[in-house]
């Protein structure tokens, strides 16, 4: 049986998965750095091992898409599109895979139909595997996605989101299965979505077993998370019953969220008489190779908890969404309450919202929810604007049961049916103007954007122009290895970084001194850059402290700020819409801005009827407790 | 008391022509503007003079130079290319004040600057030229004229100053109507430029080559030449890259032009060094266009295939020696590219980065490459002078060598701060084309893809700059 290469039609695909004696593997190299690395996983790495996994002969690398869109321009500053390009050209023939959130695409709320059918064109170019999913198992939140990837020639691979408890039936998945191929029509692959690697290899089988047996020439993906230490055994029996795809990651990076190693799923399956189609094992042990001394570099990004966690069979929270998790609890400093949120809230929490899928971005409405619920003392006290959405269904309808009438109240409001019945529903989103937008960044960027930069435009305007600016001024930074970019305690003097630039170009940059003036505080970096002295200058940091000092307040005085008018930032986090205008008659209750914390959005509500006389911030800007975003006075 | 010469010029033919003045051991007497005030070609020279505040105007005074000459008790004075070098009355005060002009004499000068008188005089000499009118008559007798010439030559037509040169003055006519239009406009731009409105017609070659000869006479009635060069690549008529020798036809057509430039040189009394340039079209016809009576920015290219010093040889002719070879003595080896690495953009046509400074200079080196430089770390580009940084001229034994070297050595420069002409001269550098030799005075218009190139100059600067911030803050900012 031969590997499946790159440019093969979806239906050839489908045809030789369904003859295949044995099984294939996707290497899930981006959900392994989503799920232990926090998405940190450099492309220089991905180069690095490019030569060895493009032999390996791999069904596909899932090397795009999740979160590692915003996060490639956000903190690794990377083109993911110049990602994907450079990839394709050091491996022509791996399929290139990614992981699409259906009408959320790679972000966090649902996109205009318009956005959704431009981005998926743009990556089309470059992806051939389009794993698509939707956290409510709403099929018609997939359907622009399924539509352009079929226009595109692509390959759909459909998801039902898997979870556990009594709703979670076979019955129930064969009809989402069902659901799905009346949609797309037989030419797709279907993938088992297990993010948060629930149930036992038993349960796993069963569910592979009842849909093989309904659709015998359907071809099963099966993707799961190993940890609880316990994929191995899933993947067994999903290949077992009948699955003709599974992911797994190189064992040289593999942690305790991510997928587990390839190596170990091939020689288990060999074992038992499965082959792994078109696999060169020695290439597979040599990327492996290739990077192991690279993982040292990313030590700060890998789990602040070292260990596989059985308990997710309980607080379900995805692989994917482990690692950020942690970094919260540590930088909130709630790390002591992980138990009581993980074990006790979140799934309350979750039976209480109506056992939906715990991915994103209903993983973060729930973990949001548990978290405030532990850690502001009153329960759905604090509600953030996501939840509200969810409440009024504008995600898509809860699967098996609506939450009780209580938690509506409680984020809805005492009029909480009026608000449902005004409000609720899937909203229908209107096409964003697109040329207007390109207008707009061509003004912010000062020059006409590539259709590559307007897509990411529309999905993450800010950030987007970000790294654009980041990108100017620092040029094309994957280069860098990981030892030089994310260097931590700066370099040793006499220290000399080599690398190549994107041209093909050596450079050697030795560390000379830092010298700080006495007269301003400005500091003078002194790098021999290719044996010729630069001076790199930077003015004197504002002390923390007295930064801080004067900005943050206790919630209590923010609150009587607010009724009086002058409305301040209620926690830390980005605004990312000003809702008014100055001059703008407001009364009690209308919405002034949103602003957006862990990657929630939470509306600022008027308390007073008045006109906006000033507005301090704008979109965009990171705030403290306590910063100005508005004034509103009594219209006299 | 050394003997010494004054350098009436600025840049890099200033500092070129200074080392040829101290190889033979004479004093270089260095003149300068105020904006040239901290210029590397003063601090070469034995000795500088100021001339004035500048800009562009004192290079230009014949009586200040004249009277820097005198005072600073120079015997000569070497032009250069630009500024007074092709200037007979300049010539003419150096003769008058018995100071030695190191070129030809104003005669010469002002006759071959005269496009209708050097026209007339290779005609009487046989030497074939593009039919031409002579000047044309002021008003609608002159206008009459050119339209019956386009009428038997057909347009396009080429309407030129008489007193133009260097490319510049000349403008493409293509029907009667545009004659009408532009005849007066042509007047007035050659009266500003050239203080003479003098303008005539010539046929068009389409698609030529322009192919030069480099010529040396002495004042014995000796006569040489140094082979061709192709100055074929042009943008707006200004030459961008100069190859010696020139690869069109065979041996038996470059001999015949050599030969044709000497009777050239010779019909017009020619003195010193001096470049006969020929337009040759698809059929292998040639013809003459004009002399240059100075020497040319290109001339190193020439000098590398022969091996004989143009400045060196121009400073001692013009000191009344004999040529010191024949023509049998000459051999040429090779070939050999110039390049003129420019702080200019290119992509928004060629735009001079005036005011930018030369954070990091890194030049290449090795076998086979010369530059003439001006550049140094720390330089910036003034904003009233040429943006020129260095010529670069490669040498290689077979034009594939050459033109590996010259690739080879355009990547190895490293220049900080001003966008240069370098990344255009790489595409050059690897197009097709211009590796196997094809190439013409269209060359450019037919390859607009020369063009698409990325600013990787600053590339390791703007990474370092990354790195600078990185150790700073003791980790990266942008990765957090």
């Amino acid at each position: 049986m031969e590997r499946i290469v790159q440019g093969t039609s979806p239906a050839e695909v489908v045809a030789k998965l369904q003859k295949a004696d044995g099984y294939y593997i996707t290497n899930t190299a981006r959900d392994l750095s989503q799920s232990d690395y926090k998405n940190r996983i450099l492309l220089h790495t991905d180069i690095l091992a490019a030569d060895a996994r493009e032999r390996a002969g791999y069904f596909s690398l899932e090397i795009t898409g999740g979160a590692s869109v915003h996060v490639d321009i956000l903190r690794k500053q990377v083109d993911p599109f110049l990602k994907l390009e450079i990839l394709r050209e050091k491996m022509p023939t791996t399929m290139f895979q990614t992981l699409c959130r259906g009408v959320n695409l790679f972000g966090y709320r649902p996109y205009p139909q318009n956005i959704i059918r431009f981005t998926v064109k743009e990556f089309a170019k470059y992806v051939d595997v389009w794993r698509t999913f939707d956290f409510m198992n709403y099929v018609p939140n997939m359907q622009a996605v399924f539509e352009e990837v079929a226009k595109a020639g692509k390959i759909n691979e459909p998801c039902i989101c898997f979870s556990t408890g009594p709703e979670h039936t076979n019955e129930f998945y064969l009809k989402k299965v069902r659901e799905i191929l009346d949609v797309t029509g037989e030419d797709i692959i279907l993938c088992i979505k297990n993010h948060g690697g629930l149930g036992t290899p038993q349960r796993i089988g069963q569910l592979v077993d009842n849909i093989r047996q309904k659709h015998p020439d359907l071809p099963i993906h099966y993707h799961g998370h190993n940890t609880d230490g316990n994929d191995t055994g899933r993947i067994v029996e999903a290949v077992r019953n009948g699955a003709n795809i599974v992911d797994a990651a190189d064992h040289s990076f593999t942690g305790f969220y991510g997928p587990p190693p390839i190596l170990t799923v091939i020689q288990t399956l060999k074992d038992m008489g499965h082959t792994a189609i078109g696999i060169d094992e020695a290439a597979v042990i040599e990327s492996s190779d290739v990077i192991r001394d690279e993982r040292q570099y990313y030590d700060d990004f890998e789990s602040q908890i070292k260990g596989f966690q059985p308990t997710v069979q309980i607080h379900k929270l995805p692989g994917g969404a482990m690692g950020s998790s942690l970094e919260q609890a540590v930088k909130g400093g709630f790390l002591d309450k992980m138990p009581d949120i993980l074990h006790k809230e979140l799934p309350r929490v979750q039976k209480e919202l109506g056992n939906y899928w715990s991915v994103t971005p209903g993983s973060q409405i729930l973990w949001t929810t548990a978290v405030s619920n532990v850690l502001g003392g009153e329960r759905y006290g604090n509600p953030s604007g996501d939840l509200r959405n969810l409440l009024l269904g504008k995600y898509g309808p809860f699967p098996f049961y609506e939450p009780e009438t209580w938690i509506y109240e409680k984020v809805l409001g005492e009029n909480w049916k009026t608000v449902l019945e005004d409000e609720g529903g899937v909203e229908d989103i209107g096409d964003m103007d697109i040329d207007k937008e390109k207008a707009t960044l061509t003004e912010r960027i000062g020059e006409e954007p590539t259709d590559q930069q307007l897509t990411l435009y529309l999905q993450h305007p800010n950030d987007a122009v970000d790294f654009f600016k980041f990108e100017a001024k620092f040029g094309q930074v994957h280069v860098l290895p990981p030892s030089i970019f994310l260097r931590q305690g700066g370099f040793d003097p006499g220290e000399t970084l080599i690398f190549t630039d994107y041209t093909g170009k050596e450079h050697v940059v030795e560390v000379g001194p830092s010298i700080v003036s006495a007269e301003d505080g400005e500091t003078s970096v002194y790098l021999n850059v290719d044996h010729h002295q630069r001076v790199y200058s930077f003015e004197p940091d504002i002390p923390e402290g007295a930064m801080a000092k004067e900005a943050i307040m206790s919630k209590e005085e923010i609150i009587v700020l607010a009724k009086a008018g002058d409305m301040r930032a209620p926690f830390s986090g980005n605004i990312c819409e000003i809702s008014v205008e100055e001059g703008q008659q407001v009364v009690q209750g209308d919405k002034l801005a949103v602003m957006e914390a862990m990657k929630m959005q939470t509306p600022i509500s008027c308390e007073m009827d008045g006109i906006v006389t000033s507005i301090f911030a704008k979109v965009g800007d990171s705030l403290q407790p306590g910063d100005k975003i508005l004034r509103v006075d009594i219209d006299e | 008391m050394k003997t010494k010469i004054l350098v009436a010029n600025r840049g890099e033919i200033a500092i070129r022509l200074i080392r040829a003045i101290q190889e033979l051991k004479y004093e270089a007497v260095a003149v300068y503007e105020s904006p040239d005030k901290d210029s590397r070609h003063i601090r070469l020279a034995n000795e500088a003079i100021w001339l004035g505040p500048g800009p562009r105007c004192d290079y230009l005074d014949i009586s200040k130079i004249i009277k820097a000459a005198k005072k600073s008790g120079a015997i000569a004075i070497h032009p250069g290319y630009g500024f007074l070098a092709e200037n007979p009355d300049f010539a003419k005060a150096c003769e008058d004040e018995g100071i030695i002009f190191i070129g030809p004499s104003s005669k010469v000068i002002s006759d071959l600057g005269n496009k209708v008188i050097a026209r007339s005089i290779m005609a009487e000499a046989g030497i074939p030229m593009v039919p031409g009118t002579k000047d044309l008559a002021v008003g609608d007798e002159g206008v009459e004229t050119a339209i019956a010439f386009a009428a038997e030559f057909k347009y396009p037509v080429m309407l030129k100053a008489t007193c133009g040169g260097g490319g510049r003055g000349i403008r493409l006519i293509e029907s009667d109507e545009q004659m009408r239009e532009e005849i007066p406009v042509a007047r007035a731009e050659a009266k500003a430029a050239f203080n003479d409105d003098r303008v005539y017609l010539e046929k068009v070659v389409i698609e030529p080559k322009h192919v030069e000869v480099q010529i040396m006479a002495d004042s014995h009635g000796n006569t040489v030449h140094l082979g061709t060069r192709d100055c074929s690549i042009q943008r707006r008529n200004q030459k961008l890259i100069e190859i010696a020798p020139s690869m069109i036809g065979d041996k038996e057509l470059l001999d015949t032009i050599c030969d044709t430039a000497v009777k050239a040189a010779k019909a017009a009394n020619y003195f010193n060094a001096g470049t006969v340039e020929f337009l040759i079209d698809k059929n292998f016809n040639y013809y003459f266009m004009e002399i240059n009576t100075r020497v040319q920015v290109e001339h190193t290219v020439t000098e590398m295939i022969t091996g004989i010093d143009i400045v060196r040889t121009q400073i001692k002719l013009a000191m009344g020696k004999q040529l010191s070879f024949e023509q049998k003595d000459i051999q040429m080896r090779g070939h050999a590219i110039e390049m003129r690495i420019n702080a200019e953009d290119p992509k928004a046509d060629f735009m001079p980065e005036g005011g930018k400074t030369v954070t990091v200079y890194r030049s290449p080196g090795g076998y086979g490459v010369r530059l003439d430089g001006f550049v140094y770390q720390g330089y910036t580009i003034p904003q009233v002078y040429d943006s020129l940084l260095v010529k670069m001229t490669v040498h290689g034994y077979s034009w594939n060598e050459t033109v590996d070297r010259l690739r080879r050595c355009l990547q190895n420069f490293v220049i900080s701060g001003p966008k240069t002409t370098i990344p255009f001269f790489l595409n050059i550098a690897k197009d097709p084309d211009f590796n196997s030799g094809d190439f013409d005075t269209s060359y450019l218009s037919k390859h607009p893809e020369l063009f698409n190139y990325e600013e990787n100059a600053n590339e390791a600067s703007k990474l370092s700059n990354l790195i600078a911030e990185i150790h700073h803050r003791g980790h990266n900012p942008y990765a957090a």
